[in-house]
């Protein structure tokens, strides 16, 4: 294929896109369910991926635990979600669909200015926990445990959402009100209260993404962005409000982001782009998307 | 107006009168008089901005399609004008031209790509294109646009031989075009297509229904707020003689979409005062914290659940409900006028 690249380094380019794409997958899931539950575009979803970046960081220098970090970045930013969607997104519900899409924007931006007050302007690092240090070495391939932490650990965060969602009462509800939720409101079920979890879901899970990528990034006030877009054409890609779509779009732009940056680093930033415009053109509803919801 | 009310239609004329076009004349006067009011760079990023606004308003406020990537048409058209002027010394008109045609040219194909889709969708794809295009400057296509440094040396330019680099004479030039603009505006609203825009945003499934193209109308006014997106941003690097790849970036769009929403969506002068009032904000703000944002980003979610309709849109309602119940407590005094 290209004469400078050989397997060894094509196999370990892979597996970094993986690995990008797990958090990736993490994010649009988040988003996905959201959508599909409130049928609200979060904008701040991202956002909220930052605070779990930074929930991280102080959880991780207060208790030197790195397990504990994630966990209270997921209790937190969840807990979080669920103020947010209390306070702010319930008024919304039932007026301009696009109100709370433009509520969450303005989250989008007040935010990340009040993270740049508290923890100042330049980024948190987070140290690599250490019992996931150092490497795996396969072969000629020398695989990086985190990415690998990453990957094992994204599988399991979506087998045990699978679960909750196909096998437990409170996951079968959300599949209803998802697909019908006035119907479910009928049968004496309280859909707000439903909304309220699905949005804390939505949210724990963009924290989840943050936490788990904040070692290899460093938490800063500004990476909520360029998360909330990557969430957006993997949710583009995908299909909206599509599970599997999230899956497979974020670890087709996961592998595609991390394949541009070995070949022509330069576009590695505008290649999910061009990806989404070329999904676009073929597939409009996105590789997963139901027709009627496009 | 005490008059007395003769019949039906006459109370109609009354509640929802035809709209002047004095409306067009007194924001002229005002906008002439501006820089003498405030200062002279703040006047005339209102008028820019407020032109940027006046084409989003027709396809957000009176068609109801929210785009996140309208930067794309502001930054490639300052891109297209300081290009067009740097590389090939054209003169004032062919750049604003250049400029034009870009916008118009992108739009053509962001919206043949996306304009089928569903409003949140078409939100998000129209996002993802603009970042596309402010990574394709600052990486890509670094060895024309300078990349994050923004593109410098565009050589000055006169009109008339009054030179334009000099606050007030740009400033009334860009006042010039923008009021052209204006009226253009005005009579685009007033004329059968700005009526069936309305038309749509009220209930897309009827106009569909009455026989209209709906994709066709929301790809065309994508185009045409296009234009004045493009538009805008050529005048932006006239006035600034440099374009910031600032203009590219997301925040651009997002400021456009709040300056809208905060003058009041679906309202003629909304985005002018819109841009004007969150400029002014700006400004104010920056001179005591950096953290603008914050205090804008704030305000913009207390309007979005106190006053989603806006500074011109409350004040429409507010005014609205005066004259009801005026006319209420008449036509109580006279049931023969209800």
């Amino acid at each position: 294929m290209f004469s400078d690249i050989n397997w060894t380094v094509f196999f370990m380019q892979l597996f970094f896109g993986l690995a990008l794409g797990s958090i990736f997958v993490l994010l649009a899931s988040g988003l996905s369910i959201i959508y599909g539950l409130l049928d609200v575009v979060n904008f701040a979803h991202g956002t909220f991926a930052m605070l779990g970046a930074y929930a991280v960081f102080v959880a991780v220098s207060l208790s030197g635990s790195f397990a504990v970090g994630i966990a209270s970045a997921v209790v937190i930013v969840a807990l979080l979600g669920v103020a947010i969607e209390l306070f702010l997104l319930k008024p919304l519900y039932g007026k301009d669909p696009l109100l709370p899409l433009l509520l969450t924007f303005g989250l989008s931006i007040a935010v990340p200015d009040l993270v740049k007050i508290v923890f100042g302007l330049t980024g948190k690092p987070v140290d690599y926990p250490a019992a996931l240090g150092g490497a795996t070495i396969v072969g000629p391939v020398i695989l990086s445990n985190y990415r690998l932490f990453i990957i094992v650990f994204t599988l399991a965060i979506l087998i045990s959402l699978w679960l909750f969602l196909k096998k437990s009462d409170l996951g079968m509800i959300i599949r209803a009100a998802t697909r019908d939720s006035l119907m479910v409101q009928i049968l004496g079920t309280n859909t707000s209260g439903i909304w309220t979890i699905g949005f804390a879901i939505g949210t724990g899970l963009a924290a989840l993404a943050g936490a788990i990528a904040v070692p290899m990034l460093a938490a800063t006030p500004d990476m909520g962005v360029e998360m909330t877009m990557v969430a957006f054409v993997v949710t583009v890609v995908g299909g909206l409000g599509s599970l599997g779509g999230a899956i497979v779009g974020g670890l087709l732009i996961g592998v595609i982001v991390a394949f541009t940056s070995l070949i022509a680093g330069e576009y590695s930033s505008v290649a999910m782009y061009f990806c989404m415009a070329v999904i676009l053109l073929i597939r409009p509803r996105g590789l997963f998307g139901e027709s009627g919801r496009e | 107006m005490e008059h007395p009310i003769e019949n039906r239609e006459a109370i109609l004329k009354e509640v929802a009168p035809k709209p002047q076009s004095s409306v067009v004349w007194g924001a002229a006067l005002v906008l002439a008089a501006l820089p003498f009011v405030v200062s002279v760079p703040l006047a005339t990023e209102i008028l820019i901005w407020g032109l940027f606004g006046l084409g989003f308003n027709l396809l957000l406020g009176y068609t109801g399609v929210l785009s996140f990537g309208h930067a794309a048409y502001f930054g490639l058209g300052a891109y297209a004008a300081g290009l067009a002027m740097r590389y090939w010394n054209v003169g004032i008109g062919a750049a604003i031209a250049a400029a034009v045609a870009a916008s118009v040219l992108l739009a053509c194909f962001i919206g043949a790509l996306a304009i089928r889709r569903r409003g949140v969708y078409f939100a998000m794809i129209s996002l993802a294109f603009g970042q596309m295009l402010y990574f394709l400057a600052l990486s890509p296509l670094k060895h024309i646009t300078r990349g994050e440094d923004g593109l410098t040396h565009i050589p000055l330019v006169d009109v008339f031989s009054v030179a334009l680099h000099k606050p007030r004479p740009i400033y009334y030039f860009i006042y010039a075009v923008t009021m052209i603009m204006l009226y253009v505006t005005w009579r685009i609203l007033q004329s059968p297509f700005g009526r069936l825009l309305r038309a749509f945003r009220e209930n897309e499934e009827r106009a569909k229904a009455c026989g209209f193209n709906t994709t066709l109308v929301k790809f065309l006014t994508l185009v045409l707020s296009a234009l004045y997106g493009g538009l805008a941003g050529a005048l932006n690097t006239l006035y600034l003689n440099y374009v910031p790849l600032a203009t590219l970036f997301w925040l651009t769009s997002g400021t456009i979409v709040m300056m809208t929403i905060l003058g009041g969506k679906g309202t003629f002068l909304g985005p002018l005062i819109g841009a004007a009032v969150f400029l002014f904000l700006q400004n104010t703000i920056s001179l005591f914290t950096p953290r603008w944002e914050l205090f804008v980003g704030s305000i913009f979610v207390i309007i979005i659940l106190v006053f989603p309709g806006g500074i011109m849109g409350t004040l429409q309602v507010f005014l609205l409900d005066r004259k009801m119940a005026r006319l209420r407590k008449q036509a109580g005094a006279d049931p023969q006028g209800g």
